[in-house]
């Protein structure tokens, strides 16, 4: 911006230098020429300046060289890389003031080219409809009018530039521009772009010379002399931005109105439909185009007020309205004894041109700093006493007018009277006299108008004065701002001068260079310093980067070496563990083993209750290690038996030993492959596949579990959930309103649930609530299961992992409607009995030497594990295990409740084998479970030592057995049946006959 | 001293105490929010009887209506029942009654039959009275026996009465049960004919 102005104001100088020399011409357009162009000022902080210095530089030698015009028009078509310039020189007492202008302006220099003018399309009305319309604008006013035709002689209406704003949409129709003004925003369309930036550019330029022309001290000469002498607001221009648009031919100015008009009715204007017969009918009687423009300005201020008056009283005559329009006219444009009346004052030289010692010139012009607003503020006040001041001139001149036509009429009617008179002497007395009295009444009429028009007159002057006397207030508060401009004005162009000197001048330069060596010496030396001290910094700087990665590298390799401490010290305390456990293991061997000699007993003893001590001191070691997992379990199982205290030693430490080794490998890489197998998926929104099976093999990390559970829970129940969508929430009204049967059972086991675990260890846990209310829900889902004892154990595995009440439920709905057999949990647990039958048959199948074992030794399976497929293995596996055979339960089904109750087996079938004794294997049998601690050996063997396991084989396997079931149970009930009826008949009671036993045996 | 062991079998409606009897007798405890039994618990407890020793193996059953179908896994073998019910619950004798029945049906023939009155502890509130139930536990020849898991009382008795109604070992030379058997077993044609 400001590199702008200052170019402009160097092209000022420029054009005063050409004035100064005596050249009188304008030129248009300039063409620059930057490249290899010599006598080029170094300034280095101006671009812009040293761009326009060449252009001065050639400027000044085609002045001199006299063949300005005819060169100047040539360049006249380059726009983009042109420069818009006219230089008028203009001679008024004795101040030369050339300024820059854009090309257009020029277009006003002569008479035709003076009027803006032209058509342009208007949107406008409710449909926002293009309106074609004849634009001219008013310089008087600083209004554009607009009208239907160029012939119209009303106007539609009229658009206030003085406090308008200019602008134009980027997207839109080509052409289409704005004029905001605080009342309303029009829309206009030029013909094409060029047309348009012509119209704004004018628009501003008119705006801007309006806004001068009131500014301006009486000095200013009349708008109309300015015309005439073809200088037009010279004084100032807006600041040039943009390349000047040259005239577009054809479209605009006075020749624009020969265009034929559009007949589009559309065209017509709808608002204003008055103005629109008025034009139309003077067009018709009237078709002097010349004098309409005159006429329309004429027609807007006066014809309603004060031409009505004459028009009445001379209506009968033709003639004198004919000359009554025809007295008006001259004086339409503006009274001309008002003219010297008007606060009008030459244009005063608002920039100072100096000329420097080296020849090149500056000037300032107050034009290119904006006013301030104080200024800016009585600028517009006065301007707007001006224009009333005008009005009221104007008014007072129609009104002499009008006294002097009135004077004119009654010589007129004096002169007829006479003529009457002698006309009527030959006719009666009697109507003479009534001619005469209608005479003396008509002239006493006229007077008394005359005497009103007088008083008004003389009330206008009056005010007349009064503004006068304002309006000179106002000049005096202006002129102390210009003067005030003037000095801040002579300021900026000493400082210019100076600036310039030092730039222009290499002699100046010099010696400044000479006064300022000592200090550069200095400035020169201490940037030396600085730059020793940056160095020393950047050195620093260097040796602290590497020593900050010397710490890194240092901090990184102590804290390998402290994790791998770490695993080495886990893996360490795991073989201590399992040590410790083999060594209990013995100590309970030798204390079972009776044939000891008494002192080696009480050594042993000693030895195990100094190991059972040695829990309680190791209290302190077991403290890093959680007792509760996520879930809420207890890490390592308590046992309340007395006897048992040695073998959950044990067990304890196993666990342990086995947490201490997998904790660093196992979890982390699990977790990793899952959050590389989702992507960024959501871990709820999932599609069956091969490997999401294997990863859920492996086991859902705890980050996951829910959502992938809530994924797997949906998929099952999907089209029940799709049927009854609030199918929780109405089970649960329905159930407090209602209760199942058995409700009561529920309540009985709700605080007889996973004791052991943290969140269903207090009575009042909310978890409790959440668990009786799943339970009464599904007791109504399913009303032939309604509660089966064990629901209780999978609804809160369920709560736990999903904590959802909605999702536990329709997890207990999965499970029992959809994954497990028919007649799971029903009344006779008929699928579940069938199970334990299949189960056989697999171990028959897989683990043919076990069962050999087992039933060698009377040992029926289907006791410890009727539980494990009836409730999933809770309260039987440690947590971590029972979760991830859970994760594959819900992703598979049945099969791997299999799968995990063989591998099991499996997993301490060598155990079992060394066990020869009936009550020993059962007793191994009732906790065994929970000695396993390997969850990854477990899945291995499940998933893969199990293969081949094929789902059809089960299904075989169940309905066989299902089959054999039923017909059992068949066989049960006839034979109750019989026997009630059979006892029925006997009357008498079964127990009778236990006496006569007792008879017997005495 | 030998070790007989002996199996026993613990019926009777859900919630009566079974499990809370056992716990009393194997480990001396007792949980108030004892986790119900599912499908069946196998404990054991050694106890001096007489210059035996009998050790129980005791089956505890899970009591919910729909488990009863499992209970022959349990209580074939048996050398004893010990059915319990619930003194504050009348329905749990009811339940008692059934079971007696059942044993009667399809039980081994031979086996003891204990009937316990449990939570005897709270006989403020007690619906069955112990007339009812001594009467009725007379009329089958059942050893009856009013209990409190909760305040271990006559959880000891109720096993040693067992034992004591087991026939020594010196009877026979080779199979308990099998003397048991003779001794205690009507003739399977006196059963049929009536
Ligand atoms: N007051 C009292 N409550 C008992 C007694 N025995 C068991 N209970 C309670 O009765 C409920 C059921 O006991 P449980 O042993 O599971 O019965 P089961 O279903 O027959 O095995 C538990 O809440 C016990 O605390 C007792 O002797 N007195
Ligand atoms: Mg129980």
């Amino acid at each position: 911006m400001y590199l702008r102005c200052s170019g402009n104001r160097f092209n000022q100088n420029a054009t005063d230098l050409l004035c100064k020399e005596g050249a009188s011409f304008r030129f248009q357009l300039l063409r620059l020429k930057m490249e290899g162009e010599g006598g080029c000022i170094g300034n280095p902080s101006s671009a812009n300046m040293s761009q326009q210095l060449p252009l001065l530089a050639e400027t000044h030698k085609l002045v001199a060289e006299g063949e300005r015009d005819s060169v100047f028009e040539s360049l006249e078509d380059t726009h983009t890389e042109t420069m818009g310039l006219s230089a008028i020189n203009e001679q008024k007492g004795g101040t030369q003031v050339v300024n820059p202008r854009p090309e257009s302006t020029t277009v006003c220099l002569t008479d035709s080219e003076t009027k803006l003018c032209g058509y342009l399309h208007k949107q406008g009305g409710p449909l926002k409809a293009w309106k074609f319309r004849w634009f001219t604008y008013d310089e008087k006013k600083c209004q554009l009018f607009y009208y239907r035709t160029a012939q119209d002689v009303n106007p539609l209406g009229k658009v206030e530039l003085r406090n308008a704003t200019f602008s134009y949409p980027l997207q839109g129709e080509e052409g289409t521009f704005h004029i905001q003004t605080p009342e309303r925003t029009f829309i206009l369309k030029a013909a094409n772009r060029d047309a348009k930036m012509y119209w704004l550019q004018q628009l501003q330029l008119r705006r801007w010379q309006h806004r001068e022309l009131l500014c301006s001290d009486s000095s200013l000469p009349m708008p109309e002399q300015h015309t005439q002498n073809g200088r037009q607001y010279l004084d100032t221009c807006p600041a040039n931005f943009l390349p000047v648009v040259k005239i577009p031919s054809g479209l605009v100015g006075v020749e624009a109105a020969n265009v034929p008009v559009q007949t589009n009715p559309l065209n017509v204007s709808i608002k204003h439909p008055l103005i629109e017969i008025q034009n139309s009918v003077h067009s018709f009687l009237l078709r002097r185009p010349s004098a309409e423009v005159g006429r329309s300005v004429f027609w807007v201020e006066s014809s309603a007020t004060q031409a009505d008056t004459p028009k009445t009283n001379f209506s009968q005559s033709s003639n004198s309205e004919d000359s009554f329009v025809q007295t008006l006219s001259p004086s339409s444009v503006l009274p001309p004894d008002l003219e010297c009346e008007r606060p009008c004052e030459n244009l005063p030289a608002r920039g100072l041109s100096l000329m420097l010692p080296n020849g090149k010139y500056k000037k300032a012009n107050s034009a290119t700093f904006p006013f301030d607003r104080k200024e800016a503020n009585t600028i517009e006040r006065l301007s707007h006493f001006k224009q009333e001041n005008l009005t009221l001139a104007m008014e007072v001149q129609a009104q002499k007018e009008l006294v002097w036509l009135l004077h004119k009429a009654l010589e007129a009617a004096q002169l007829e009277k006479r003529a009457c008179a002698q006309y009527l002497a030959a006719e009666n007395e009697q109507e003479r006299l009534e001619l005469l009295r209608h005479d003396a009444r008509c002239t006493a009429d006229l007077r008394e108008r005359l005497e009103q028009l007088r008083h008004e007159n003389e009330a206008l002057k009056r005010s007349l004065e009064e503004r006068d006397a304002h309006v000179k207030e106002l000049q005096d508060s202006l002129k102390l701002l210009m003067e005030k401009n003037h000095a801040k004005q002579e300021v900026i162009v000493k400082l210019s001068e100076q600036v310039s000197t030092c730039m222009a001048d290499p002699k100046r330069a010099v010696s400044f260079e000479r006064i300022s060596a000592e200090g550069l010496r200095q400035l020169v030396q201490e940037m030396d310093n600085l730059k020793d001290d940056m160095e020393a910094y950047k050195t620093q700087n260097k040796f602290l980067n590497s020593e900050i990665y010397q710490l890194t590298r240092l901090w990184q390799n102590s804290s390998e070496q402290e994790k791998s401490l770490m695993v080495k010290c886990a893996y360490l305390e795991a073989n201590n563990c399992q040590m410790e456990s083999r060594y209990l293991v013995v100590l309970r061997k030798l204390q079972e083993n009776k044939e000891l000699p008494a002192e080696q007993r009480v050594v042993i003893k000693n030895l195990i209750d100094e190991a059972l001590q040695a829990d309680k001191r190791d209290a302190i070691r077991f403290d890093s290690f959680r007792d509760y997992d996520e879930y809420g379990f207890k890490i390592i199982p308590d046992y309340e038996m007395e006897d048992m205290k040695l073998l959950a030693k044990i067990q304890a430490l196993e666990i342990r030993s086995h947490n201490l080794l997998q904790q660093e490998t196992g979890d982390r890489s699990l977790l990793a492959r899952w959050t590389q197998f989702l992507g960024g998926r959501s871990p709820d929104d999932l599609s069956s596949s091969e490997e999401l099976k294997n990863l859920v093999r492996a086991g859902i990390p705890r980050q996951y579990r829910a959502s992938v559970w809530c994924w797997m829970v949906r998929a099952r129940t999907h089209t029940l959930r799709q049927r009854h969508p609030d199918l929780f929430q109405k089970l649960c009204k329905k159930s407090q309103a209602t209760p199942h049967p058995a409700a009561r059972q529920i309540q009985l086991d709700l605080h007889r649930t996973l004791t052991t675990n943290q969140c269903f260890s207090s009575p009042s846990s909310p978890m409790v609530q959440q668990l009786q209310r799943v339970l009464l829900a599904f007791s109504w889902q399913n009303p032939a299961v309604g509660y089966c004892q064990g629901l209780n154990r999978l609804a809160a595995i369920a709560l736990l992992v999903l904590q959802s009440e909605e999702e536990a439920f329709w997890c207990l709905v999965a499970i029992v409607q959809f994954l497990m057999p028919k007649d799971y949990y029903t009344k006779t647990l008929l699928g579940s009995q069938a199970d334990q039958r299949v189960f056989k048959d697999f171990m028959a199948e897989k683990l043919p030497r076990l069962l050999a074992h087992l039933e060698e030794h009377g040992v029926d399976v289907s006791l410890v594990t009727f539980n494990w497929f009836l409730v999933l293995f809770v309260e039987s596996l440690p947590s971590d295990i029972l979760l991830k055979v859970w994760d594959a339960f819900l992703y598979e089904g049945t099969k791997v409740i299999f799968r995990y109750a063989l591998a099991i087996f499996k997993y301490k079938e060598d155990d079992i084998l060394k066990i020869h004794d009936n009550v020993e294997i059962y007793q191994y049998l009732r906790l065994f479970t929970k000695t396993v601690t390997d969850g990854r050996k477990l899945m291995s063997i499940a998933f893969l030592d199990l293969n081949p396991f094929r789902m059809k084989h089960v299904k075989n396997r169940r309905a066989v057995h299902m089959q054999r079931l039923q017909a059992e149970l068949n066989e049960l009930e006839k034979l109750q049946n019989e026997y009630s009826s059979e006892n029925n008949q006997r009357k008498d009671n079964v127990f009778d006959l236990i006496p006569s036993e007792d008879d017997d045996d005495a | 001293m030998a070790i007989r062991e002996l199996k026993v079998c613990l019926l009777g409606d859900t919630g009566v105490g079974k499990s809370s009897i056992v716990c009393r007798f194997v480990q001396d405890h007792f949980d108030h929010n004892i986790s119900p039994t599912i499908g069946a618990s196998f404990l054991t407890k050694t106890v001096p009887c007489g210059n035996e020793l009998h050790k129980f193996l005791i089956w505890d059953t899970a009591g919910q209506e729909r488990f009863h179908s499992l209970a022959p896994m349990y209580y074939r073998g048996s050398a004893a029942a010990v059915i319990v019910y619930d003194i504050t619950k009348l329905d749990s004798f009811q339940t008692l009654k059934k079971w007696v029945k059942e044993l009667k049906e399809h039980g081994p023939e031979d086996i003891v039959v204990a009937i316990a009155g449990n939570k005897n502890d709270l006989g403020d509130i007690r619906e069955v009275p112990t007339k009812d139930a001594k009467e009725f536990a007379e009329s089958i020849a059942a050893i009856f026996i009013e209990t409190s898991a909760r305040n271990a009382v006559n959880v000891e008795e109720l096993f040693q009465s067992i034992s004591r109604q087991i026939p020594p070992l010196e009877n026979t030379d080779v199979d308990s049960n099998e003397s048991f058997k003779i001794t205690r077993q009507p003739p399977p044609s006196a059963r049929r004919c009536c």
